[in-house]
């Protein structure tokens, strides 16, 4: 039965090709419009990692101004990163599977070639545990080992980009790299590992790619490396040395730790208010205990990735699609009762109401199907060009779900359109047209 | 005019009426607040900075070599980069800055009138090396700049709260710390530690590094010497003209200077680029979905005003037969067009309200200026007429024997 409707809705889209080609675009563009934004609103509140982001938590720990909290707004959040000497602390731990401090700098790297000029490249110093706790994949090599962390072995993981820059995307674990003066040997190549969202450190630009190259933790000392993100501090100080930095109170890394199950997550609190009571009695710290331990999801909420204009986009683009539905049940009405003649004969030869409302039900859907698959290809487009829009910045992309609130978007702009055309066709009167022939 | 028959005829089609109607009144909420959103957005990227942005260029410099670790080291090559920057030809003044103005990177901290038991205020600064004012061309509106012996302090004993330091505040943030006096003179003390500084000079606009902020235009200058084995930046200011030729020589010049560093030429202009990426980016995406919005719209009524010239074929003719001229039948449906979109706009100017509400709340949109709430309705009701005036035109010249064609 829905073959033969769809059949008879094609031929009548074929009869007036003009009119079908107007209706297909005016929907097409509204799917087009609503399915950019709303895969763009998606990509920034989604969650990146599904299957473990109620794994993995982002500490906060609170060593803040006795006097004011960190954020006026919000005076019960503890401060958004933790500073060096709590992370020295809470790294002793041996609760978590697996756990990572970092933090995003900025490195020269110094190419063997003589034309090769050094460059820039950003950069995440973290531990060994960074990898499998954000499942990061490899095309080759793979990720250095604890014992490295330990040992402060000079290695280096690089991202695809990099290992075509300098070695032309062969397989080049092993192979020397010079960073800031020092040679690291490359362990591992990452592959196509590239969250939508950069959750692990949502400081700046969250939407950018990850960093270029990885380098074990702890040359921050040796190397005198620097954060190239947010530093927050409450206590002046001189600083005079690298060591007075660290030694500061200053908030700059970013703390990550996987708990697998509720047992180790409250086992791990209860270590972290132990630590903060410990630094109480020895009054390094005036707050109350407030350590926080918030999931994926939570610490985007709290960051708040959403844009304001993402969500303003949104809306818009709702309301675009809901314009250019009203238009199709304008168009559509015309035309279908302008057919009421035929089905006034249709009607008086038994079809039933129900079947002349299903066949032009069908009819609307087809359009919004059509409309739904030239709106997937603009707004492919249209990504593109937002995308070039914003310098790069951002890499949003079609992807399936993408393609799938089109199709859902676009079945459900060709119901809306087409309930009311389709009622008042249904409910002709085959007398009236009969007497007319 | 016929206003009574028009509307007769016209409530004969209701579902006609109502689908133009609620076309319009949500095209014009879109619209409106699209323009809105659009015109705060680009009010916030022309906004004046105070500095002569067009002839500004900026040197990012980021050193690798090791010698940049010895601090003689890196206050020599200030002051030779500096020397070499000065004496290059088309360049009218440099300085160097710690951190660089609309960069969306910069520093911040707590400052509040000495003894004071006001609440603080987070102020932007700027580190700079001496004629900071003359490179940026800012007004200084009072006091005095910065001189020689200002650079000349001992940084240790102000640490310790037994030097003061002289700084120059921007305007904004003199009337903020000081609302009802001069500033000039005046103390002012960091929250957190007895640093205190006193207050030489006031400066006109002046923008901080972050435009868009919940820092407002406060900004303020400190004599000092910027730059560490980090990072050493300059901001050069050329002759009139002379941008795009110094601009590709700057890079070449640094490095003949000290090679150790990566060298990043940018003008003021793509730094402030950088900076409103999202902004322009909105901007040109609302503009396009405008254009679409009124593009489809306008389709609709084409499209629904056919429909109905169609369907009224007959009395067009009987009337054209009666006496009408084809003016009188453009007329018609032109009226009839006014009356539509009128109560769509009528409808649309609470949906427009509405919308912006919801906007405001959901995402910080700004709230609506009420001339917009003219200009829009305007320009959609122009719109209307040229949309309708296609199938008014068709429907004039609908022949008048038709009317007894079929009888």
């Amino acid at each position: 039965m829905l073959a033969y409707q769809i059949r008879i809705a094609l031929k009548s889209l074929r009869r007036n090709p003009a009119l079908s080609v107007l209706m297909v675009c005016a929907i097409g563009l509204g799917i087009a419009v609503s399915s950019a934004f709303i895969t763009t609103y998606y990509l920034m509140a989604g969650d990146p990692i599904p299957d473990k982001s109620d794994q993995l938590f982002y500490v906060e720990i609170d060593t803040w101004d006795p006097e004011s909290p960190f954020d006026d707004d919000y005076p019960e959040r503890p401060p958004n990163q933790i500073s060096y000497r709590d992370l020295r602390a809470i790294m002793e731990s041996d609760i978590p599977t697996y756990q990572s401090g970092m933090f995003k700098s900025s490195l020269t790297i110094q190419p063997e070639g003589e034309n090769e000029s050094p460059y820039r490249a950003s950069s995440r110093l973290c531990f060994a545990g960074f990898f499998p706790m954000f499942e990061v994949t490899f095309e080759f090599g793979g990720p250095w080992g604890a014992s490295v962390d330990e040992n402060l072995e000079p290695v280096v993981v690089i991202n695809g980009e990099t290992n075509r820059r300098l070695f032309g995307g062969e397989d080049s674990v092993g192979r020397e790299l010079r960073i800031n003066n020092r040679n690291f040997t490359v362990v591992g190549v990452i592959g196509d590992w590239r969250p939508d969202v950069k959750f692990y450190d949502l400081n700046n630009n969250p939407f950018g790619e990850p960093e270029e190259i990885f380098i074990p933790f702890n040359f921050l000392e040796s190397m005198e490396i620097v954060s190239s993100g947010n530093d927050s501090n409450w206590k002046t100080y001189a600083r005079d040395t690298y060591q007075d930095f660290l030694e500061s109170e200053s908030v700059w890394i970013q703390m990550w730790a996987q708990l697998d199950n509720r047992k180790q997550k409250q086992a791990y609190l209860a270590f972290l208010d132990a630590y903060a009571l410990e630094l109480k009695k020895l009054g390094r710290h005036g707050r109350p205990v407030n350590n926080v331990l918030l999931s994926v999801t939570e610490y985007m909420k709290t960051e708040e990735v959403v844009q304001d204009e993402a969500k303003m986009l949104l809306i818009i683009s709702i309301l675009f699609l809901i314009v250019c539905s009203v238009n199709l049940i304008g168009i559509l009405l015309g035309k279908f009762l302008g057919r009421a003649p035929e089905i006034g004969v249709r009607r008086a030869l038994g079809a039933s109401r129900l079947s002349v409302f299903l066949q032009h039900i069908v009819e609307c859907e087809v359009v919004g199907l059509l409309g739904g698959a030239l709106g997937l290809v603009l707004s492919w487009v249209a990504l593109q060009l937002i995308n070039r829009l914003f310098d790069n910045l951002l890499a949003f992309h079609l992807d399936l779900t993408m393609v799938l609130a089109a199709v859902i978007l676009s079945l459900f702009a060709g119901l809306i359109a087409g309930l009311y055309p389709a009622w008042r066709i249904c409910r002709v009167a085959p007398a009236t047209y009969l007497k007319l022939q | 005019m016929e206003l009574g028959p028009i509307f007769r005829a016209l409530m004969h089609n209701k579902s006609r009426f109502w689908l133009i109607a609620l076309e319009v009144a949500l095209t014009l909420a879109i619209v409106t607040n699209c323009i809105n959103v659009m015109l705060d957005m680009r009010s916030e990227f022309l906004k004046p900075s105070g500095m002569d942005e067009d002839n500004l260029l900026v040197v990012f410099t980021e050193p690798f070599a090791p010698e940049f670790k010895e601090e003689e080291f890196v206050n020599a090559l200030r002051d030779e980069d500096l020397l070499r920057l000065r004496s290059f030809p088309g360049v009218a003044e440099a300085s160097g800055f710690h951190q660089i103005p609309l960069s969306g990177s910069g520093s911040a901290s707590r400052r509040r009138p000495a003894g004071s038991e006001l609440d603080t205020t987070v102020a932007p600064l700027f580190i700079v090396t001496d004629r900071a004012l003359q490179t940026l061309d800012v007004d200084l509106i009072e006091g005095r700049d910065f001189t020689a012996a200002d650079f000349d302090f001992d940084m240790e004993a102000y640490e310790q709260g037994d030097a003061v330091r002289n700084v120059i505040l921007n305007q904004a943030l003199a009337q903020k710390l000081f609302p009802d006096e001069s500033a000039v003179g005046k103390v002012i003390q960091n929250d957190s530690s007895d640093r205190a500084e006193t207050v030489i000079g006031v400066v006109g606009t002046l923008l901080n590094s972050w435009p868009s902020s919940r820092y407002g235009e406060d900004a303020m200058l400190l004599p000092g010497k910027p730059g560490n084995e980090y990072r050493m930046r300059y901001i050069v200011r050329t002759e009139p003209g002379a941008s795009g030729s110094v601009y590709a020589e700057l890079e070449g010049l640094m490095r003949d200077t000290e090679p150790g560093r990566v060298i990043t030429i940018r003008t003021m202009e793509e730094v402030k680029r950088r900076q409103f990426v999202m902004n322009l980016a909105l901007i040109k995406i609302l503009t396009v979905v405008i254009f679409l919005l009124v593009a489809v719209t306008s389709i609709g009524i084409i499209g629904l005003t056919s429909f109905s010239v169609t369907e009224r074929t007959r009395q067009i003719g009987t009337r054209r037969a009666l006496g009408a001229t084809r003016v009188d039948i453009v007329r018609h449906f032109l009226v009839e067009n006014w009356m539509i979109t009128g109560f769509g706009l009528a409808l649309g100017l609470v949906l427009t309200i509405g919308l912006n509400i919801a906007l405001t709340n959901a995402a910080d949109a700004p709230k609506m200026d009420w001339y917009l709430l003219v200009g829009g309705p305007v320009l959609l009701w122009a719109t209307g007429i040229v949309a309708a005036l296609l199938p008014a035109i068709r429907a004039s010249k609908v022949a008048p024997e038709i009317a007894t064609r079929t009888v």
